[in-house]
């Protein structure tokens, strides 16, 4: 079954309580004088096999939360989406890693829960160490990493467990020039086997090379759905 | 580079460990409770000494306590009082533990899905894990008090599953408290640690008369406590009750916070925005 990515009526929503603290359903029910707020509100699209889809738009237009929607980090609190393929995120820079753990101890656990057994993911460490490049730091605690290290980590521990669905969001940008284009050829290679590719960010030279199709977010809703250079020109132009 | 095996069609935003196998649930455990282990209680021969001392500490404590302070210690008091210290340990610690499961991995539940049913009990589990090195103390007490091992030693598999089970059971209540209540995180602990007093922890319940007797047998602490008394110190099986009620307990609070805590975790990466 070839990866797709299908929304139908996608509304995310979040609630506060009178602090303007995130609050889950259930404790909103007992807190007085809560409020909420759509973070997506009625999105419908389909992404099918060897599509690259860039997420473009103003901070707090919903890039991040479509993607995280995406991911399966965010449920559906109105409509439904489905996404079938294996599903790489990498939805900041921390993505997944536990500053107390070494970047070895990081790869082995996001290996499990990506779906690998021990036995797969712990056979992957010497090839995640090789790829990102991390040298002897691979064995030292992350929180001793810089930024740039910790995305090569995420990354490198996502190309892993062989994503056919991948979602960046402005990570890439953290990464040095050779990294990148490893990121970007990874993407690209991911494509042309049939997989899918959403990244969100402001480097739109980045986000040219990777994808051929874009989403302009506005408000928590898809206000265009068309080929890159058309949406962003759009984008471009209407930006104050 | 794409997978080969591409899985079924899925909704991220549905529960996904419906559909797991036996072998992906104790990878997961594994995985989850190893790196809790590494995050809490860091590496090397460090670790295990702590593990070692801890209840050495705690229980001498106690034992000044009953012993010189308000002498009311009974046949054996460091064996008796270890018999409630390292039951209550396990149970406190996952508790403890579980109130922060969610806060120590708010980088992966923002990053990636994954089962995240099984944090509360990861958390018991990397509990579990000292908890077995705390063992060795009441072997200790058991030497130093020249108490022998009996045949009816064996029936500790048992009482340590049901020690467990109960805090198992508590984590996902603690890891809702974690998660809804924060700043009542040091109430949470006084509570658990005021279970232990209204139990027989510093003395046996067999020393507990009147009214009170009865009464701190609602405690499912209680049962738990005497049970380990039974097999390691009394030298006789447990009774049922000792280990039924605690049972029941774990399931009633498994019965009431298992939906709710199912409901919950969907919305987990948004409290942690």
């Amino acid at each position: 079954m070839s990866p797709r990515i299908e929304a139908e009526g996608l509304g995310v929503r979040f609630t506060f309580d009178r602090q303007k603290r995130p609050v889950t359903p259930a404790m909103a029910r007992i807190r007085r004088h809560c409020s909420s707020a759509w973070g997506l509100r009625d999105l419908n699209f389909r992404v099918g096999a060897s599509e690259s889809v860039a997420l473009v738009g103003p901070n707090g237009a919903g890039k991040t939360t479509l993607l995280r929607a995406i991911a399966g980090v965010f449920a559906a609190d109105e409509g439904r989406i489905s996404v079938s393929g294996r599903v790489g995120s990498l939805l900041a820079i921390e993505g997944g890693l536990m500053p107390a753990l070494t970047g070895r101890e990081n790869a082995l656990l996001l290996g499990v829960l990506a779906g690998m057994s021990r036995r797969e993911s712990r056979a992957g460490l010497e090839g995640i160490k090789r790829r990102s490049g991390l040298g002897q730091s691979f064995d030292r605690p992350v929180s001793g990493y810089s930024q740039g290290m910790r995305a090569r980590l995420g990354f490198s521990a996502i190309e892993h467990s062989r994503p056919s669905v991948l979602l960046l969001d402005e990570v890439h940008e953290a990464l040095d020039h050779e990294f990148r284009e490893h990121v970007e050829t990874t993407a690209r290679s991911i494509v042309e086997d049939g997989g899918i590719v959403i990244a969100a960010g402001h480097d739109q030279a980045v986000l040219e090379r990777l994808c051929r199709r874009a989403f302009l977010m506005k408000d928590g809703t898809i206000a265009s759905d068309a080929a890159y250079g058309d949406v962003t020109e759009h984008y471009l132009a209407s930006a104050p | 580079m794409a997978g080969s095996n591409v899985p079924e069609p899925y909704a991220p935003s549905a529960s996904p460990e419906g559909r797991l196998s036996p072998r992906r649930v104790r990878d997961l455990l594994a995985a989850l409770s190893q790196s809790d282990l590494r995050a809490r209680y860091g590496r090397g021969p460090w670790r295990l000494l702590k593990w070692l001392v801890d209840p050495f500490a705690l229980v001498g404590i106690y034992l000044l306590l009953v012993t010189i302070v308000r002498p009311r210690g009974g046949p054996a008091p460091g064996l008796s009082l270890a018999c409630a210290v390292i039951p209550f340990q396990l149970v406190m610690m996952a508790v403890v533990n579980a109130l922060d499961a969610v806060k120590l991995r708010r980088s992966i539940i923002a990053n990636m899905a994954f089962p995240r049913i099984f944090l509360p009990l990861a958390s018991a589990l990397t509990e579990t894990l000292a908890f077995a090195a705390s063992l060795l103390l009441i072997a200790a007490m058991m030497v130093v008090y020249g108490v022998p091992p009996t045949l009816d030693t064996l029936w500790l598999p048992l009482v340590v599953a049901v020690n467990v089970a109960v805090a198992a059971a508590a984590a996902y209540p603690a890891t809702l408290v974690g998660l809804w209540l924060p700043d009542l995180r040091p109430f949470a602990v006084s509570l658990v640690r005021a279970m232990f007093f209204l139990a027989p922890g510093l003395v046996a319940l067999e020393q507990i008369t009147g009214q009170a007797n009865s009464l701190v047998r609602i405690n499912p602490l209680t049962g738990l406590f005497e049970a380990y008394r039974d097999v390691l110190l009394y030298g006789r099986p447990p009774a049922a009750w000792e280990l039924l009620w605690p049972l029941g307990f774990a399931a009633l609070l498994l019965a009431v916070f298992l939906p709710i805590y199912r409901i919950e975790q969907r919305q987990f990466a948004k409290v942690l925005e």
